[in-house]
């Protein structure tokens, strides 16, 4: 069996959902470094703070949130 | 790539494919590993060792411990919060 993706259409497949799993996992490690710094204001606890988890519960969503808002100004600034 | 390790095809025969899926998964893996582990080394060192002293205090020591187990699951919670289909 010819194992070069380009004639394996299994092979191929693989590489793609791979490609998307990494990119997935970057953009998870990105926003959980990101939101570690924004919300935990002290030394880690045994467990999180109501406010620290509340804080990371909605940091990816707002940080998603605030990209369309940078989007659309950086456009509406042409 | 180097060497196929994991299934050692006889001389001059190319990898099968499923041993070349399981050699990238088994990189790509390893990579994520080290990626988090590096990004748990600078989050915890500037959480927990404030005043780097003349060794590692039982305080620094625990507070290093807790910190993995908290950014483990800060990881958790913000990955369920991008691609989970519920509403929040």
């Amino acid at each position: 069996m010819d194992p070069s993706a380009a004639n394996n259409p299994e092979l191929l497949r693989f590489l793609n959902e791979e490609e998307q799993r990494v990119m997935m996992n970057e953009a998870v490690a990105k926003l959980t470094s990101v939101c570690w710094d924004k919300c935990l204001t002290s030394a880690p606890g045994s467990k999180f703070s109501p406010s620290e988890y509340s804080c990371l519960t909605h940091c990816a969503k707002r940080y998603a949130d605030m990209s369309m808002v940078i989007i659309r100004s950086t456009q509406s600034k042409k | 790539m180097d060497s196929y390790s994991s299934s050692s095809p006889p001389m001059g025969a190319s990898p099968s494919p499923e041993a070349l899926m399981e050699q990238i998964q088994a990189q790509l893996a390893e990579a994520y590993a080290k990626e988090l582990i590096e990004t748990m080394r600078e989050k915890c060192f500037d959480k927990c060792i404030t005043k780097p002293g003349s060794s590692l205090s039982s305080g620094e020591s625990s507070c290093v411990s807790r910190c993995v187990d908290r950014y483990l699951e800060a990881t958790g919670i913000i990955s369920r919060s991008l691609f989970s289909q519920q509403r929040h």
